[in-house]
């Protein structure tokens, strides 16, 4: 048991190797740290990254998956999206910060995508007025932005590691938007299809490793939903002028379950047993679970 | 005067009266026969035939056959005996009466016990058929329970197989690490060294690569190309910051699509009030203290309400709309004042509007929805609208129905109303 001095908000595994297993975390005062959990006194990175809580953080490029260099992203209250690389201190390589003079906004959830070879990465953030983002690393640019009309609480890419494919995003009052990532139509963005799951936040979505048209939103009423995507037949069509755009499939609720009265913030599936996942809730329990019959799907 | 059947003939049986009733061409239909234990009559207006039977009868089995223009009555005895006759011979008027009667009550007894006894067996088929449905119910959910139960321990006994199939395997590749160790140590500790110099990747001595060899498939090919890959990391990006501007949004709170219409309801409200404020400053900056406040200049329009000067009172009461126009004694007092003026229309729009801020009626402003309604029915009046001016009439009546002021001005509108009614 290993307790350091300011609460811990997030954390991940994503940008490290399989062997050196160190995690990721960031804090309540707006630290990133990075720990080697055999000796957890020092960190072996540290930053003064934000001047707010750090609310989520995102890592890629390592655990064996994917190409390119390790990257951790962390979105913070103060409005800025930062990416960093554990091999260069102090700064970050990708700041997304709000103009000069505008108000900013929470940043409540990272993701990174499109990793599909070394110079491609793609980040993208959700915020609490319904915004969002999508930045190209590649070219250092915004590359996408949309609005949900609710906060955004989650967001995640069915592989971090492929052509984007599909994300989703869940949000305040039950709803989570399931967008189409293969064409993005120059005005219209990109096609989606929403789902309206419950009348309580969806905290958070994760998909399952082994295949990525399932994944499963946690809420605000304790409750598991497990939703599968089909693919429309078409998947990109013709406007009247021309342009590709792309055609939003449906999504369909598999089985849910309720497990808690408290919300259950957060989610993830194992990488190696198909169907086991493991979900932590405002009851202060950790519960893990096993669904079965995936392969039947 | 019913006509009577009289042509019947009968026979018998030990326990069985054979009766045969031509009907003269009557059609008979159910209803017509009356049957209790001894009394029998059918009725097809203007037919009848009754008969009182010699003894008495067991009449829910006896039955009643009607066709070919007549019915056959079979009648089955109570006590098997031979009749002197079909009828009691013997019957006086006030027996036979008593008879009929006992006879109708008989049988209006009989068909209540006979749907009492039917509700209660159709209760009980409901009990059973409830009971039955509750039982495939509950069979059902113990099967669904049943396959659950099965379904979980098979992934259980799974998971267990799974865990130790990854023991057995960590336990694998740590013999395997063993094997490695011997074989690669020196060329390993030379390649790292000069990794060592090229890039900052932390690497703690010899026995991560060792890990690093054992890992995924074995012997020597992964550690080429494990160092290989590592080589192959590109290095950090070049910092660079991407400007972002956000949907604007007023509150501090997330947005959520439940609070939205509140939202807008409160930012509404907030222009308006500042909007008031603003017209206010912009005009009145060279008003004394007192005249910006609305109470002191209703008081100066009554004041001058009072004195006949009736252009200045409306001055004051505007003035003291605009500081705030929530106040229904300002609009009251100023269609007082265009009464006076004779400006009509503006006294009832006035006087609407002040009926429209003393909602909800209570006792409280019954005064002052009095004089609301008297002054617009006054000025309905003087425009000739006779029958609006006497609904506000009655309305008022309606709040102060002792007011004789009123009561006589109603009463003259009515006469002139009728004097118009008639005279058109």
């Amino acid at each position: 048991k290993i307790e350091k001095p300011k609460p811990i908000k997030c954390g991940t595994f994503g940008a490290t190797s399989l062997q050196q297993r160190y995690l990721a975390t960031g804090d309540f005062d707006g630290n990133l740290n990075i720990w080697n959990l055999e000796a957890p006194e020092i960190p072996v990175y540290s930053v003064k990254g934000h001047k707010e809580i750090i609310n989520s953080i995102d890592g890629v490029g390592g655990l064996g998956i994917g190409e390119g260099a390790p990257e951790i992203v962390t979105g913070s209250r103060d409005g800025t999206v930062k990416v960093w690389d554990p091999r260069q201190n102090d700064t970050p390589v990708a700041n997304m910060e709000p103009v000069q003079g505008e108000s900013k906004r929470d940043c409540w959830t990272v993701a990174f995508g499109n990793a599909y070879n070394q110079e491609e990465r793609v980040v993208c953030a959700g915020y609490d007025n319904g915004d969002i983002k999508l930045f190209d690393l590649k070219t250092m640019s915004l590359r996408w932005e949309t609005n949900i009309k609710n906060g955004v609480c989650s967001v995640e890419f069915d592989r971090k590691d492929i052509n984007m494919n599909k994300l989703v995003a869940t949000s305040l009052e039950g709803k989570f938007h399931v967008f189409d990532m293969r064409t993005q139509h120059p005005t219209k963005g990109f096609a989606s299809v929403s789902e309206k799951a419950q009348k309580s936040t969806i905290w958070q979505v994760r998909h399952l490793p082994q295949n990525r048209d399932i994944f499963m939103t946690s809420g605000g009423s304790g409750s598991l939903h497990l939703w599968k995507y089909e693919y429309p037949a078409q998947r990109s069509k013709k406007d009247s002028e021309g342009s590709e755009m792309g055609v939003a499939g449906s999504v369909s609720l598999l089985q849910n379950v309720t497990l808690s009265t408290q919300p259950i913030s957060s989610l993830d599936w194992s990488p190696d047993k198909k169907g086991l996942c493991v979900c932590g809730a405002f009851d202060q329990t950790v519960r893990v679970l096993i669904v079965t019959k995936l392969n039947k799907i | 005067m019913p006509v009577w059947l009289r042509e019947h003939s009968w026979r018998q049986t030990l326990t069985a009266v054979y009766l045969s009733l031509p009907l003269r061409g009557a059609r008979a239909t159910p209803a017509n026969i009356f049957c209790s234990e001894q009394y029998l009559k059918v009725s097809i207006p203007p037919f009848l035939f009754e008969a009182v039977l010699y003894a008495p009868i067991d009449d829910t089995n006896s039955t009643a056959k009607i066709g070919n223009g007549s019915i056959f009555f079979t009648l089955y005895k109570k006590e098997p005996a031979m009749w002197d006759s079909l009828t009691l011979a013997n019957a006086d008027k006030e027996k036979l009466q008593y008879l009929r009667e006992n006879a109708v009550l008989k049988a209006q007894e009989k068909a209540k016990e006979e749907t009492e006894a039917k509700k209660i067996t159709k209760q009980e088929h409901k009990k059973y058929a409830l009971e039955a449905t509750m039982k495939l119910e509950e069979a059902e959910r113990k099967r669904i329970e049943d396959v659950k139960e099965k379904e979980r321990q098979k992934v259980a006994k799974e998971l267990e197989l799974w865990k130790n199939q990854q023991k057995d395997g960590d336990k694998y590749k740590s013999i395997q690490k063993k094997g490695a160790l011997h074989q690669e140590i020196e060329p390993l500790k030379e390649r790292k060294n000069e990794k060592n110099n090229k890039t900052r990747i932390p690497n703690e001595g010899t026995s991560k690569t060792r890990l690093k060899s054992a890992k995924g498939c074995h012997g020597s090919s992964s550690i080429f190309s494990q160092n290989l890959k590592e080589e192959q990391l590109p290095a950090p990006r070049a910092a660079a910051t991407i400007k972002v501007n956000f949907t604007p949004r007023v509150f501090p709170t997330a947005l959520r699509e439940s609070r939205v219409a509140e939202e807008e309801e409160w930012l509404h409200k907030q222009a308006e009030a500042r909007r008031i404020i603003n017209s206010d400053l912009s005009e009145l900056e060279d008003l004394k203290e007192e005249e910006k406040n609305p109470d002191w200049l209703k008081d100066k329009g009554n004041k001058m309400f009072a004195m006949g000067d009736y252009l200045g009172a409306v001055n004051a009461y505007n003035l003291a709309v605009r500081l705030n126009n929530k106040l229904p004694l300002l609009y009251l007092n100023r269609a007082a004042c265009h009464l006076k003026l004779r400006n009509l229309h503006k006294a009832i729009e006035d006087s609407s509007k002040a009926l429209e801020l003393l909602t909800p009626p209570v006792p409280d402003n019954e005064s002052a929805r009095v004089k609301a309604h008297v002054r617009r029915g006054t000025a309905f009046c003087q425009l000739e609208l006779y029958t609006e001016g006497l609904q506000d009439y009655e309305a008022a009546l309606k709040i102060d129905p002792r007011n004789k002021n009123i009561e006589e001005d109603a009463e003259k509108i009515r006469h002139l109303i009728q004097g118009t009614m008639q005279g058109s």
